[in-house]
């Protein structure tokens, strides 16, 4: 995967695919000890900002979701994760593809009940006879926010450029790469002619941006679409203003054709450090939590008790995984990377997860708040999820896994396994720095492997990219945000998703190239009939299950809260019992009811203060007398 | 910490340190020193027992120390092990539990026992590795004078004005995650000060008359350094230990809770830092946040009284009471 994302890459397909929640992060290695200290130092800003001490800035830069004085109404979000780009052709992870669902219209939507593609920027969708022309008729009521009329020449322009492939397809190629022609022959009529049959026709999820905007940009490879706010666009918000990981506003759009918002401003406020966010959630500078990472049992619980907040534990559209490296290598087949040998061998890949208890780590780890691993797909979307037959599971069962690696000529001397060259069998983890699941479950991966006689060495990167980019991995925590179409979390492990060129960023999630995988998605991307469909998605399901390189551990749930005093209601997708933050459309804010209530966040603040400013005059004053006792008392030894 | 600059007391020179009431028999050499040193070591210990303050942290580090020392057989060798946890998550203190449980359901308390050692491992073994360099660094510096000096003591400042703490970071996030990266990175970046108190003192040393006289009796570079002015400045390098102890145990749970440690061992900082990513905080779960807290409190002060004692022993113009 591509190590793109942080909390996930989310891009993708639909909606929102996949956030890789759990992704590796961008950020480079060289530099890393610079982002250290600088995560340091933005833990101790946002740790400071979560104190009593620093109401003030918080206040004045992204106001409390309530009536100010003004009578603006402005919901604020605490998200963790930074944005990569708010350029969509660009944009991967989860925060930037919300934005852009938000911002800009897409051809259709997901209904929030259960999926189904409803009209957005398209009305009507229909294939030819030969299902190799696809004909949208695009809405005629759909305003860009500079009053200029968006039709389906924007459209157009908008999938050739990605068809182009001039750096403009890095987050939808998977769309396009079966694309022959696209063409506007009216303002309202969209005409797209395949190469093959492609069955996600109804779920593209590509941002359409303004052609009369983005024409003029030299280099859309390079462009991060952050330079003139508000940013042109026709969803049901605008962007408005955006600070590199401070906050992203968008305001309403009033001549959104759906309706307009019945919140005047939407405001992404990043919080490192869930604590923090947790904290200013009780206190009212927040309106909610993104469950992204979710919120741990001990913080849902302790905020289950609090008057005005409700915690929101729904279904997540993640899988976590535990990723092993299959041998990295380029399309033309150049290996590289140093992944372990003896993970080639499809025997010691089962062994090692057949010693993982699942159930163990739903219980202990998420504390309930996930539901156990099977396929890749989460249970949510019941039409393409699988599970294994009873003979097929890879059940816990150390004492099979220790038959297998005995079998494997992995045996155990005094303790450890070791191969037939003499060497013991150790692997690392990459774990991500930043998700305490991460290096909770590798506590437990080290004991159940340990007991198996396999050596494991956690560690725990704030970018993983890097070594994962670089196939320098044996084992990985992976975890990607599936949409209702699964073709995107599918795409990832074709041989086509691999790197050009070795330790380049690529599609591919984690190296993993089989030809008879490959033909599988090929038959499932051209298969029209949903049901015939499926079939294939599980069969895919199944063959990635049992080549032990994706071992799906669990499914977490989103958990997340908000504050009933400053959001009355909102729509959770599937609304029955969904997420929030994070969904596959704009249901969320878009439906978000402001409530009437006044909150009671002031007065609680300001006494924070003087608490706060009676704490540091404490630690001062006795800082003082310390050193004044000290200068005393070494007052001779000084000259 | 001690003043950098302070010309410190000295230490006496070996010759002055013998007692009055030699005994009278003859005796060889070695036997001779060896009675010399018990003398002064027993002479030590009368006036540390005087500085109560002293008394009180000593006791309490072998309190911990036998404590760590011990912990399989006090709390168990599988009290580290997630499988085998006992308890629930999260659950309050209990007669069971007597400091409740974290987030896996182990026993607080007995991971405060198990995390005592790294702490105190780390803490010891940065604070030696600092005292090292900043000795080495020190005694060459102030016993070469000339060119060699000038760089080495303006390197020196120039790792005396960097943070620490970001130092410290730095290199703990370009090395591998262990407790070995976290001692090299505290002993690389806390030594300044130690180096110019000790040059301080080996140019307050050189300059008597009897090292002139070991070097006109043909005494070498290595030889005035190592036999005559270490054993002056090693009064002031035990002090010193103990108090850069003190910071380097902070240290080094500063780095553990910025989560820079290695995340499958227990300490002190560890716990402080899985207790704020399990949400410990915004829950309010007290038993999982003071204890560690107040453990590294308790120790950096025990340290910090043992070493302020030590070095009023050593230095009487310090005076008595503190």
């Amino acid at each position: 995967m591509d190590t793109q994302d942080q909390h996930g890459r989310t891009r993708s397909s639909s909606a929102a695919p996949a956030g890789k929640p759990r992704s590796r992060r961008p950020r480079g290695l060289r530099p890393r000890g610079l982002l250290v200290a600088a995560a340091a130092a933005a833990l101790t800003l946002t740790g400071g900002l979560a104190t009593p001490l620093n109401p003030a800035p918080q206040q004045a830069d992204a106001r409390p979701a309530q009536a100010k004085d003004d009578g603006k109404k402005t919901l604020t979000v605490a998200v963790a994760q930074s944005v990569d780009s708010l350029s969509p052709f660009v944009a991967q992870r989860l925060l930037s593809t919300s934005i852009h669902r938000l911002t800009y219209e897409y051809l259709t939507n997901y209904d929030a009940k259960d999926n189904h593609a409803v009209p957005a920027f398209a009305t009507k969708w229909e294939p030819s006879a030969d299902k190799l022309t696809w004909t949208y008729t695009i809405r005629s009521n759909s305003k860009w926010s500079d009053g200029k009329k968006a039709t389906a020449e924007d459209a157009a322009w908008t999938f050739n450029k990605i068809m182009s492939k001039e750096g403009t397809a890095t987050s939808n190629s998977n769309f396009v790469t079966n694309f022959k022609k696209v063409t506007a022959p009216s303002p309202t009529k969209l005409v797209i002619e395949l190469k093959k049959p492609q069955s996600t026709m109804a779920a593209l999820d590509v941002p359409i941006v303004p052609k009369h905007v983005w024409e003029k940009v030299d280099d859309i490879s390079k462009f991060n679409n952050d330079k003139d706010f508000p940013v042109v666009g026709n969803g049901p918000f605008i962007l408005s203003d955006f600070k590199v990981d401070q906050y992203v506003k968008l305001k309403a759009n009033k001549n959104f054709w759906r309706g307009a918002p019945k919140f005047d401003e939407l405001v992404f406020k990043t919080y490192k450090d869930q604590d923090a966010a947790v904290a200013a959630l009780r206190k009212g500078e927040v309106s909610f939590v993104a469950g992204q990472p979710a919120l741990t049992p001990a913080q849902a619980n302790g905020l289950k008790g609090e008057p005005d907040i409700k915690v929101n534990n729904g279904p997540g559209r993640r899988f976590f995984a535990i990723a092993t490296n299959p041998g990295a290598r380029t399309q033309d087949g150049k290996k590289f990377g140093d992944g372990h040998p003896a993970l080639l061998d499809k025997r010691v890949r089962q062994a090692l997860f057949l010693s993982v208890d699942r159930k163990t780590i739903v219980d202990k780890v998420f504390q309930g708040n996930a539901v156990e691993g099977a396929g890749y797909i989460p249970p949510r979307f019941s039409d393409y999820t699988w599970k294994p037959s009873a003979e097929q599971e890879l059940k816990y069962d150390p004492k099979r896994a220790a038959r297998l690696l005995d079998e494997a000529g992995y045996k155990k001397k005094g303790g450890k396994r070791v191969g037939k060259d003499g060497k013991p069998l150790d692997f690392r983890i990459l774990c991500h720095a930043t998700d305490p699941n991460d290096k909770a479950v590798g506590k437990y991966l080290k004991e159940w492997w340990g007991d198996l006689g396999i050596g494991l060495k956690v560690n725990c990167l704030d970018d993983v990219s890097v070594p994962w980019y670089a196939g320098e991995y044996d084992l990985a925590f992976d975890g990607w945000s599936v949409n209702p179409d699964p073709d995107f979390v599918l795409g990832i492990h074709t041989c086509a998703a691999l790197p050009e060129k070795a330790k380049e960023s690529a599609a591919t999630d984690n190296f993993i190239c089989d030809k008879k995988f490959d033909e599988l998605y090929e038959k499932q991307l051209a298969e029209y009939d949903p049901a015939k469909r499926a079939e294939l998605v599980k069969q895919m399901q199944s063959w990635l299950y049992d080549s032990g390189y994706m071992n799906v551990i669990a499914y977490p749930n989103a958990v997340e809260a908000y504050r009933t005093d400053q959001i009355k209601s909102l729509t959770t997708m599937p609304s029955a019992a969904g997420n929030i933050y994070g969904q596959d459309g704009y249901w969320s804010w878009w439906s978000a009811v402001p409530a009437s209530g006044k909150s009671s966040s002031d007065g609680g603040s300001s006494t924070g203060v003087i608490i706060g400013i009676a704490v540091a005059a404490v630690v001062l004053a006795g800082g003082g007398a310390l050193i004044a006792l000290r200068r005393r008392s070494t007052a001779e030894d000084r000259e | 910490m001690t003043a950098e600059t302070a010309d410190v007391p000295a230490p006496q020179e070996p010759e002055n340190t013998r007692e009055p009431r030699l005994p009278k028999e003859a005796k060889s050499p070695r036997a001779l020193a060896w009675t010399r040193r018990r003398h002064s070591a027993a002479r030590f210990w009368r006036e540390y027992r005087t500085h109560r303050a002293g008394v009180f942290g000593l006791a309490a580090l072998v309190l911990i120390a036998l404590a760590a020392l011990f912990a399989p057989l006090l709390v168990g060798s599988d009290a580290q092990s997630v499988t085998e946890a006992p308890g629930e998550a999260m659950q309050s203190p209990s007669t069971e539990f007597p400091l409740g449980t974290d987030q896996f359901g182990r026993d607080l308390l007995a991971l405060l026992v198990w995390g005592a050692r790294i702490s105190l491992t780390v803490g010891l073994l940065a604070a030696f590795l600092s005292v090292a360099i900043g000795t080495v660094v020190g005694i060459t510096a102030g016993h070469f004078r000339g060119w060699y000096a000038t760089v080495i003591m303006r390197v020196t400042d120039w790792f005396l004005v960097m943070p620490t703490l970001v130092l410290a970071i730095a290199l703990a996030s370009v090395m591998d995650r262990s407790i070995w990266t976290i001692v090299l990175a505290i002993g690389v970046t806390t030594w300044p000060t130690t180096a110019r108190l000790v040059r301080a003192q080996t140019l307050a040393v050189e300059s008597r008359p009897y090292i002139e006289r070991a070097q006109a009796l043909g005494g070498g570079h290595g030889h005035i350094m190592a036999r005559h002015v270490l054993p002056n400045v090693m009064p002031l390098v035990l002090a010193q230990t103990t108090l850069v102890i003190s910071s380097a145990i902070l240290t080094e749970a500063t780095l553990a809770f910025l989560g820079l440690g290695d995340p499958t061992v227990v300490s002190w900082g560890g716990l402080l830092q899985d207790a704020r990513e399990a949400g410990a905080v915004s829950a309010g779960d007290w038993w999982y946040l003071a204890p560690p807290g107040i453990a590294i409190a308790v120790v950096a002060l025990a340290f910090t009284l043992c070493g302020r004692a030590v070095e009023s022993v050593l230095n009487p113009r310090l005076g008595v009471s503190r």
